[in-house]
């Protein structure tokens, strides 16, 4: 069976499965007592449980299983949530993402056990029932022997495990050092909840007193509840028949224990009966393959399959609603075109150039409605970055001892997937800056008569052809007069520069990237850790990155990415013999001023528009097109906005609105940004797209 | 270098003319030549990009080799050709030359290292080959197109 083709499946799935997970954890460190929760855990873990035993991931199916198996317990009433638990299930769940990224990145789930973690669990779960534990908790390494077909009705099911060569060996060589073989045939409570629980626990008993070589079913199947009420061990062990059977019996829920001495006589009866077993042997063994295992991986050797390193395909979730959408727009797209085939076929008469119109005009209504669903395909919410940082803040709040609470709104706002998968780690950062530097200590935020916990909001929204996304403290602020003077102490800004900074200036300081070391950082108000790189990312992807604060108060990020990556409907413009491409977006209005309109201030150009003053930016000087000769009376102002700043661009012509794709001009030409991209005009030409952010 | 016994022994290059000097440009470099063609001047971009071009629905940004050596500015003729260079997916740019000759095959016994007397100060040459009576001056196509430092 090959499992490949599942692997995106599975991937996704245990994302969700993750996600929601770490979701409920949460929930359930708030309500402890939550049966819902505790419910919707339960069956996550056991969701996730079976997934991986399905894909042969054994590491992972333990861990869950685990998990699982705690779960089971609080479910029934047996113990109750602590912290400690909620911590370890923390741990346990970044396991599970360990093996997951491994998994994605080479299909293989990693080597790393996390006995630690899983030790805790078991702890936490004796414990938490009351019993003793051994301080040897290792856990069992699965050898897998051959299975055997369990023999029903005898009491000494043990003489059925069938010993093979080299085992007899070992048993051989047990006998020689003084050593004991022993068959045992385990039986457990037909109450018993737990049957795999209970199996592990008698063979943490064994395994204290020596060595396990055998059982009957096999480990792995014991651990998946593969068994009815009994299973038999082979154990090497020097201790006495009594004291086997004794510490057997300590683990509750057992009924009985048979122990048996193991000679060469059954072993050579178990050796005879080997043959007719093989066929039913195979078939057993197919049918645990279909229904738990992947092929190949119960042979136990985890790492010896799929060598081939299978990458994963990113890939989107589509709605069928969306997918049936498209599909009517292709419908209508060839209709359109059958239109236009038809027109020009039948012989021309003044009547066709109407319907040729006609036509077009369809045409044109169709492809853009295309564009706009396909966009939509590409569209992901947000939420699935967002989702992560509720458990980064508790983390955060522990780590920091500072009691924060994280508010998101928006969750719901779609960005385009490419950018999606960006956004993750700058958001991240700046929330780790809100929480670690931006709130204050519990004790001087009660000394400032503030709520003493303290508040970080993360809120989405779409604003026009972009969306916006904020990180908010209401914390102390950036103290703008401390990084004005640690900018003039490390030479960043002249003192002259510091006379004339305005505020926004100075915040704007704090991107640079000689702001980003650690010693600056700490004296003057903690912000600016990794702010470039913040900025430098989101730069990448076409945003832009701006803040806002109010000592004292608080303080605002606002990051600013475009809608969509791909096409997007443009004004186009002219300058001189060049063209140029506006992105609708962000143009408010476009305005006819006279040269007398232009007023001055600070020896800049503005204009008063309807009660607002707007800058003028002279595009062709920004932008070293040849001057023109002839200085017309009246200019074309194209009014951009950019968040709340608006600014007119003079240009010469407007050519008009026109559906552009954006393509990228390539990492080599530098050009501060000021051309966003270019793109393919109908007759072959390049223009050039204005990154209008750059110029507000 | 093996002296194998297969046929291509040595790199092939492709050899352009600048002014009066031959110029080799590794093959495995070149994706396609082009004929100049309308370049979209990109405002403020570094003095020795020309531009971009469309190059069938791509968006390749051109540079100068004239320009970027300090050469005087280029005189476009008919010979003048776009070479399309390629370093990996995704990354195109085309650079203007005066006149594209020959393709030559260099084994590196013909081809001796730059001598620190003549200044390549910015590692633009890998070496100078010997193809015949003419001297060919080996481009270092990634330092030439890869800006080290902004200034």
């Amino acid at each position: 069976m090959d499992i490949s083709q599942y692997l995106e499946i599975f991937i996704d799935e245990t994302k969700e499965h993750l996600q929601s997970l770490s979701d409920q954890l949460l929930i359930l460190e708030t309500e402890p007592e939550n049966v819902e929760t505790i419910n919707e855990i339960f069956r996550a873990a056991h969701s996730l449980k079976g997934m991986a035993g399905t894909m042969g991931y054994k590491r992972m199916q333990r861990l869950t299983h685990d998990m699982e198996n705690v779960f089971s317990e609080i479910r029934n009433g047996n113990m109750k949530v602590t912290a400690n638990l909620v911590d370890v299930l923390f741990k346990g769940l970044d396991a599970l993402e360990t093996y997951l990224s491994n998994i994605q990145e080479s299909s293989d789930e990693g080597t790393n056990d996390y006995e630690d973690i899983i030790k805790q669990l078991n702890n936490i779960l004796n414990i938490g029932l009351g019993k003793a534990i051994d301080e040897d908790t290792k856990v069992l390494e699965v050898e897998k022997p051959e299975l055997v077909l369990p023999t029903s009705g005898e009491e000494l099911k043990f003489t059925s495990i069938k010993i093979l060569d080299y085992e007899k060996k070992a048993i051989n060589k047990a006998y020689e050092i003084g050593m004991y073989a022993y068959g045992i045939t385990v039986y457990i409570q037909e109450y018993c909840i737990l049957k795999s629980a209970r199996a592990f626990l008698v063979f943490k008993a064994l395994e204290s007193l020596g060595e396990v070589i055998k059982s009957l079913p096999d480990t792995q199947d014991i651990e998946d509840e593969k068994f009815d009420l009994d299973f038999s061990v082979v154990l090497l062990t020097k201790e006495s028949m009594e004291k086997v059977k004794d510490e057997i019996m300590k683990v509750s829920e057992v009924k009985n224990v048979v122990v048996g001495k193991i000679d060469d006589t059954n072993t050579e009866e178990a050796a005879e009966e080997e043959e007719s077993k093989i066929t039913e042997e195979q078939e057993l063994d197919s049918s645990i393959t279909s229904t738990a295992k992947a092929s190949g991986t119960s042979s136990g050797n985890n790492t010896s399959k799929q060598s081939a390193k299978p990458v994963v395909n990113r890939s989107v979730r589509v709605d069928i609603e969306k997918l049936d959408i498209l599909m009517n727009l292709v419908s209508e797209l060839i209709i359109a075109k059958n239109g236009l085939v038809s027109i020009s076929t039948t012989d021309s008469s003044n009547k066709n150039e109407s319907g040729f119109n006609e036509q077009i005009e369809y045409l044109e209504r169709v492809t853009t409605n295309l564009h706009e669903s396909v966009m939509k395909v590409r569209m992901v919410p947000i939420e699935s970055v967002t989702n992560r940082f509720p458990r980064m803040i508790r983390d955060l709040s522990k780590k920091l001892n500072k009691k924060m609470e994280l508010y998101i709104s928006g969750e719901e706002t779609e960005l385009d997937r490419t950018v999606i998968d960006e956004i993750g780690d700058p958001l991240m950062h700046l929330l780790r800056n809100a929480a670690d530097h931006g709130l204050e200590s519990n004790a001087e935020r009660i000394a400032t008569d503030k709520p003493e916990v303290g508040s970080i909001y993360l809120e989405a929204y779409q604003d026009g052809n972009n969306v916006v996304i904020e990180v908010r403290d209401d914390g102390a602020g950036i103290n703008v007069e401390k990084v004005k003077k640690k900018a003039l102490s490390n030479g960043s800004i002249t003192q002259e520069q510091a006379d004339s900074m305005s505020e926004k200036d100075v915040i704007d300081l704090l991107f640079r990237p000689s702001f980003s070391t650690a010693e600056v950082i700490s004296d003057v108000s903690g912000r600016g850790v990794g702010l470039d790189v913040v900025k430098t990312k989101i730069e990448a992807l076409g945003g832009d990155i701006e803040a806002k604060t109010k000592l004292g108060e608080g303080s605002t990020f606002i990051i600013r990415l475009p809608l969509t990556l791909a096409i997007i409907q443009a004004l186009m413009v002219e300058l001189g013999s060049e063209k140029y491409a506006i992105p609708l977006g962000s143009i408010q209005t476009i305005e006819d001023v006279t040269q007398n309109d232009i007023k001055y201030v600070h020896s800049k150009e503005v204009i008063n528009l309807r009660g607002s003053v707007i800058p003028l930016i002279r595009l062709d000087k920004v932008l070293d097109v040849e001057e023109k000769q002839e200085q017309s009376e009246n200019l074309t102002v194209v009014i951009i906005a950019k968040g709340d700043r608006l600014a007119g661009l003079v240009i010469d012509n407007l050519i008009g609105q026109q559906e552009i794709v954006i393509k990228s001009i390539g990492k080599y030409i530098n050009n501060n940004k000021i051309i966003g991209g270019a793109t393919i005009l109908g007759d072959g030409e390049v223009a050039l797209i204005l990154d209008v952010n750059t110029l507000v | 270098m093996e002296a194998n016994s297969n046929i291509i022994d040595g790199k092939q290059y492709i050899v352009v003319k600048l002014g009066n000097e031959q110029y080799g440009i590794d093959i495995n470099f070149v994706d396609n030549i082009v004929r100049m063609q309308r370049i979209t001047r990109v405002p403020k971009a570094q003095h020795y990009f020309k531009g971009v071009i469309n190059l069938r629905g791509e968006i390749i940004p051109v540079m100068s080799i004239r320009l970027k050596f300090g050469l005087e500015e280029d005189q476009i003729t008919n010979a003048t050709r776009i070479i399309i260079i390629k370093f990996d997916a995704g990354s195109a740019v085309g650079i203007i030359v005066d006149e594209v000759k020959e393709v030559v095959t260099l084994e590196e016994s013909n081809i001796s290292r730059i001598n620190s007397e003549l200044g390549d100060k910015n590692g633009f040459l890998n070496g100078i080959g010997k193809h015949g009576d003419d001297l060919i001056s080996l481009l270092n196509i990634s330092s030439v197109i890869i800006e080290k430092e902004t200034n």
